[in-house]
């Protein structure tokens, strides 16, 4: 099985799963599916990272979590943005932007 | 905050385990759910769809491992998941965990034992306020090492001319103990006369009331006494009032001003009764030299500085008398003056008992390795199953951690026991034996020896346990699958084990050979029959008449009891109750003052001593009753003894001889030898013969030297059984006068000899010890390599082989490794055993009867180890070995 997601920069998957919670609580697998669709199949993330991520996350308190009914009426765990989520991902945002305007233009140069 | 809230988080998953575990499955599980789902919705089959997901997801274990690493509560969580698991698999085998344990456990207890001796008499400093600066002070003539004591002048010019010191004071080097009366039976207490300021040198305060005052020392003042806690709490029942009492010591009465604490044990560093004032009476002369002083550095000073100041102040006084030597100043760190004579002793002893838990590890790891290879196949399964070489060697590290603590543990119990049983029985003459225990510092040493040694005896093991050999053990269920690596490690694991053991037992026989021989030694004296005790006349005897008196009726009535053959006094006892050594000049030497000193042992005898003592009469006489000098015009006369004789006279009789004794001097009197008698040892039975020189106790210029003195009396039956008529004749002269340190001749014989056969005894212990363990690690050793082989063997005999060829091919092994350990433990004793130099009398330390000895023996009882199950190897039966599978 190739493994689509090494070319993730080390720390970048918990900015991706910060910036999909932003719209609204999801759970695990409709996490992995939203990033792999809005990066048109770029990043395929493995319930390997995906779950130790998730872990760090509640860890940091950037998210919290809640089991809840699913659409299909399943329980699943839902995660959400904290307010300290928000902030953070503000923070990693703006610092990507910085970093990649920068990589941009020595790649340019 | 952060920290706080991550912190919170691990420790509720680490509690809470099971809930985290089951609600991780469960969110797995929904995400395969989804997964699977949207799949069907693709168009596969729900058997399909939720196969393809599980392959995408990978292992679940692998996953949910993964999340576990996260928290920083993981690390702790292995460590207890192979703590459980250790645990687990030592209660699976009983037998090892109990072998192992046990060995590990006399082992580190042991060794907890004797660092706690080690680390109390030489380690810590000394129990006082800063230790450091305490300094004992003595002199030392020119080319001698050591230090002797320092005369009342050379002390007194020190005292008032000195600038390296805050304080000095001074305590009678020759003193130890006081009659004391007037409290039931007469007896001899323990102490010391010091200076006034004593007390203030150590800057300890007393317990209750004050120390010596200032001036309590100038002669006149009135007499006072401080007593030690133990003599408060023995002899006063703790009295409250102690303070308003008064002790007789000496026919003297003086009042108690202080208790001293219970710590408190200068100068022996044992336990003491009292400290009375040492008066110091302006010298006639430089001699006699009897005190040793003490003092507090000044800071920054050193011990050198103080020396040299000392050396110019000693030059100054040997000016102020011509006929006296010249002295040196000899300054010493206070507890290198205690403890010094211990630190080999017990430095070697240490050494000793960390061999045996080299040992006792050593034995521990080939059980191990033994087991290693029997649970290779867990191992292999555990590792096919994704576990990393790393983890599977902490794993099993954890294990032998988990055997060495449960080792420690009871080794404390141990170590318990061994330093009560110590202080019990062992030779009580040490030093700050009162400090001895297991305190925080023990008991670090004891978790760095167990860790250290769990990892020591854990670590080939684990190394050889996880070698990665995925596929052998576990395709192969036959036993010959045993990896030859782990069985190399296991034979040079024995190899060191039998010459650390070797190592052990050479020692040992160095130790009893040099023992025997001391014990052969002749102390000049025919002890059978002999009883000895001291007499000391209180102060109404100050008079040298009336002590002549009081000793000639005391002797008289002790001869008329019935079974008394001979009774005498003496100064100084066989075999190293020595007094005092005097320098001596033969007529005709002439009187170099450059020349390096001769002194003689000397002391004052009454006539019968020698036939009391049987000792032999070589030429002249013994000295007669009616040898009494009362006046100057007669000639003063000595018996010496044969080496004197030899060394000093060559060949010529040395009867009618004459010599002069003290500080070379030639108006001194002459002394005519009347008699030579056989060498008797004052100075320890280890000692060289040398000069000695005895004088009749009733000598006009001795007088005042004959109040403590030995009796010693032969008798015809057992010589205990006179102790009560001798006492009766003494309290029929004097009721206050108490018979103190009974003992025969055969057990001051015995008690000089006590350090020596304690150690003696103990390092054998411990080689006996070491040689059992390694009989044990080779049999062990060798019933598993034929266990291991018994298939082959089987094939063997089928095919024909005999039993002695068997025999010879399973001894071969065992032989090997024997000789190997044989040499590496003959090597090792030669290069080390040179640190037993001081500790051996008249044996070398490479004393080839030892060293043979001892590696017969050790090869005697290997042999046997490895014959044993070499010959259960010879039993093996082709058919039952071959349907073994």
């Amino acid at each position: 099985m190739p493994d689509k997601n090494t070319a993730l920069v080390q720390g970048t998957l918990d900015m991706l799963i910060l910036k999909t919670l932003a719209l609204e609580p999801m759970h695990a697998h409709g996490i992995g599916l939203r990033i792999e669709q809005v990066s048109r199949g770029v990043f395929q993330v493995n319930p390997g990272s995906l779950f130790p991520a998730f872990k760090r996350l509640e860890r940091a308190g950037w998210v919290n979590s809640e089991w809840r009914a699913t659409e299909n009426s399943r329980r699943a765990k839902y995660y959400a943005l904290t307010t300290a989520g928000r902030k953070q991902l503000k923070l990693e945002t703006r610092d990507w932007e910085t970093q990649s305007v920068a990589i941009a233009r020595i790649l340019e140069a | 905050m952060n920290i706080f809230r991550r912190l919170k988080a691990g420790a509720r998953e680490l509690v809470r385990r099971d809930k985290a575990e089951s609600e991780l499955s469960e969110e797995l599980n929904a995400y395969l759910q989804s997964t699977a789902e949207m799949k069907v919705q693709a168009g596969a089959t729900r058997e399909e769809a939720l196969r393809s997901a599980r392959l995408e997801m990978g292992p679940m274990e692998s996953v949910k491992h993964q999340v576990r690493a996260v928290g920083w509560e993981f690390p702790l969580e292995v460590f207890l998941q192979d703590v459980r698991h250790g645990g687990r698999m030592l209660l699976k085998a009983p037998l090892f965990t109990a072998v192992a344990v046990t060995t590990i456990a006399l082992g580190i207890g042991f060794n907890t034992a004797m660092f706690s001796l080690v680390d109390a008499i030489l380690l810590r400093p000394l129990p006082y306020p800063e230790p450091q600066q305490l300094v004992v002070v003595g002199t030392h003539q020119r080319g001698e090492s050591g230090m002797s004591p320092m005369g009342t002048a050379d002390f007194l010019a020190w005292r008032d001319h000195q600038q390296s010191f805050e304080q000095v004071a001074v305590f009678d080097g020759a003193g130890g103990s006081y009659s004391l009366s007037g409290m039931g039976t007469p007896e001899r207490i323990s102490g010391v006369g010091v200076s006034a300021n004593f007390f203030s040198v150590f800057g300890v305060a007393p317990l209750k009331g004050r120390g010596f005052n200032p001036g309590e020392d100038i002669p006149g003042a009135p007499a006072v006494v401080v007593v030690s806690e133990s003599f408060w709490r023995n002899h006063l029942n703790s009295d409250p009032e102690v303070l308003d009492r008064t002790l007789t010591l000496e026919g003297k009465q003086r009042a108690i001003v202080g208790v001293m604490p219970a710590g408190f044990r200068f100068p022996s560093g044992r336990p003491i009764d009292v400290w009375a004032i040492r008066a110091l009476y302006p010298p006639a002369g430089r001699p006699p030299y009897g005190l040793i002083a003490i003092g507090r550095l000044k800071p920054g000073i050193r011990v050198r500085q103080a020396e040299v100041e000392l050396d110019q102040i000693a030059t100054q006084v040997t000016a102020q008398y011509p006929t006296s030597p010249e002295l040196f100043g000899a300054v010493m760190p206070m507890k290198d003056w205690m403890v010094s004579a211990y630190s080999t002793p017990l430095l070697v002893l240490l050494g000793a008992i960390g061999l045996l838990l080299l040992i006792a590890v050593v034995n521990v790891a080939s059980l191990l390795l033994a087991r290693a290879t029997a649970r290779q196949r867990e191992v292999a399964v555990r590792m096919g199953l994704g576990a990393s070489r790393k983890r599977i060697i902490c794993q099993l590290l954890t294990e032998s951690s988990v055997l060495s603590l449960l080792g420690g543990l009871l080794g404390l119990l141990v170590a318990w026991s061994a330093i009560r049983a110590f202080l019990a029985l062992g030779p009580g003459q040490m030093p700050r034996l009162n400090e001895v225990g297991i305190n925080s510092g023990v008991l670090l040493f004891t978790f760095v020896v167990c860790v250290g040694s769990g990892i020591l005896f854990g670590l080939a093991p684990a190394i050889e346990a996880s070698r990665p050999s995925l596929t052998e053990p576990l395709k192969d269920t036959s036993r010959s699958s045993s990896s030859a690596s782990a069985h190399r490690t296991h034979r040079a694991l024995l190899v060191f084990e039998v010459a650390l053991a070797l190592l052990l037992m050479i020692g040992s026989g160095l130790l009893i050979r040099s023992f025997v021989r001391l014990s052969e030694v002749n102390p000049g004296v025919q002890a059978d029959h002999v009883i000895t005790a001291a007499i000391s006349l209180p102060n109404k005897y100050l008079d040298p008449l009336q002590q002549q008196q009081f000793w000639h009726q005391f002797l008289e009535r002790v001869q008329s009891v019935p079974g008394v053959k001979a009774a005498g006094i003496t100064m100084s006892l066989p075999p190293n109750l020595l007094e005092i050594t005097n320098p001596f000049t033969v007529e005709g030497q002439g009187y170099d003052r450059q020349r390096q000193q001769q002194l003689a042992e000397e002391m004052t005898v009454s006539p019968d001593y020698f036939r009391a003592l049987g000792i032999p009469l070589l030429r002249g006489r013994f000295f007669s009753p009616s040898d009494r000098v009362e006046g100057e015009k007669d000639p003063m006369i000595v018996i010496i003894n044969e080496a004197m004789a030899r060394q000093y006279f060559n060949g010529r009789d040395p009867i009618g001889g004459r010599i002069q004794t003290g500080d070379p001097n030639p108006t001194a009197p002459w002394e005519t030898i009347v008699g030579v008698v056989g060498d008797v040892k004052y100075s320890g039975l280890d000692s060289r013969p040398g000069p000695t020189i005895y004088v009749p106790y009733n000598e006009n210029s001795w007088g005042g030297w004959s109040r403590d003195m030995y009796v010693v009396v032969r008798g015809s039956g057992n010589a205990a059984d006179l102790v009560p008529a001798i006492r009766t004749q003494l309290e029929s002269l004097d009721t206050t006068i108490p018979l103190a340190q009974i003992r025969t001749m055969g057990e001051l014989l015995d008690d000089s000899l006590v350090q020596q056969s304690f150690r003696t005894w103990l390092i054998s212990g411990f080689a006996a010890l070491a040689l059992l363990l390694s009989a044990i690690g080779l049999y062990a050793l060798i019933s598993y390599s034929v266990s291991q082989r018994t298939r082959e063997i089987g094939v063997r005999v089928a095919l024909g082989a005999q039993r002695g060829t068997i025999l010879g091919m399973v001894l071969r092994e065992g032989m090997q490794l024997l000789s190997f350990g044989l040499l590496l433990g003959l090597l090792g004793a030669f290069s080390v055993t040179r640190i037993l130099r001081s500790l051996l009398y008249s044996t070398s330390p490479t004393d080839v009867l030892s060293f043979g000895a001892t590696s017969l023996l050790l090869v005697a009882v290997t042999v046997v180890a490895c014959y044993i199950p070499a010959r259960r190897a010879t039993k093996v039966d082709p058919m039952v070995a071959l349907r073994y599978e």
